[in-house]
């Protein structure tokens, strides 16, 4: 159910423009449901996704 | 071809790889035109891949295994997914990288086999719970940079 992409944001430039993508690491849930920079830790990953997913 | 990894990344590598439990699939996914980095990412592959038994890989093409591409949800080249191995059965784990594993990420690469040959996310039981009950999917895309 859960895919994780590691994307080389200068080699995919079309992609890191459309998730505007301006410091890295960035975090692009669902094609954009959520953007985080930084370090994402489990809990805020997790909180995220429920927010996402709204349960 | 000149190797890319060089003899002490290659022992610290093999130190790394002692502890690996279960065997760790590689498969790579090339593209004939217009992919700069995919000949270094499938070189790089290879010689990590020959680095321990466990480890194993098989080169595809984007176009010529599209069918293969798609099941595996790969749209971008170089592609690479990690997969389980046991036996003759190859196991999904949803780790994908776009884009050549170097610099950091290629830590992350070696990190990422490790966990796979472990066979454990080592994540919390509350975030297992709440995966279980995953009714749509998720992508997770973590853009980075080489450097």
């Amino acid at each position: 159910m859960v895919q994780a992409e590691m994307v080389e944001a200068t080699e995919f430039q079309e992609l890191s423009n459309k998730y505007s993508v301006s410091g890295v690491p960035q975090t692009t849930i669902n094609d954009g449901a959520a953007n985080i920079t930084g370090a994402v830790p489990e809990s805020n990953m997790l909180a995220e996704l429920k927010r996402i997913i709204g349960k | 071809m000149a190797k890319l990894l060089n003899e002490d990344v290659v022992k610290q590598i093999e130190e790394a790889f002692a502890p690996m439990k279960e065997a760790v699939h590689i498969m790579f996914f090339g593209q004939k035109e217009g992919c700069s980095y995919c000949a270094d990412t499938q070189q790089l592959l290879e010689e990590v891949a020959e680095i321990s038994e466990k480890l194993s890989i098989e080169v595809y093409d984007l176009d010529d295994d599209a069918d293969l591409a798609e099941k595996f949800n790969v749209d971008k080249a170089p592609g690479t997914v990690l997969a389980a191995k046991d036996g003759e059965t190859v196991s999904d784990y949803g780790i994908r990288y776009a884009g050549i594993p170097s610099g950091h990420e290629f830590t992350s690469l070696i990190q990422d086999i490790l966990l796979v040959a472990g066979r454990d996310s080592g994540l919390t039981q509350d975030t297992r719970d709440f995966l279980k009950e995953l009714t749509e999917p998720v992508l997770l895309q973590v853009f980075v940079t080489p450097t």
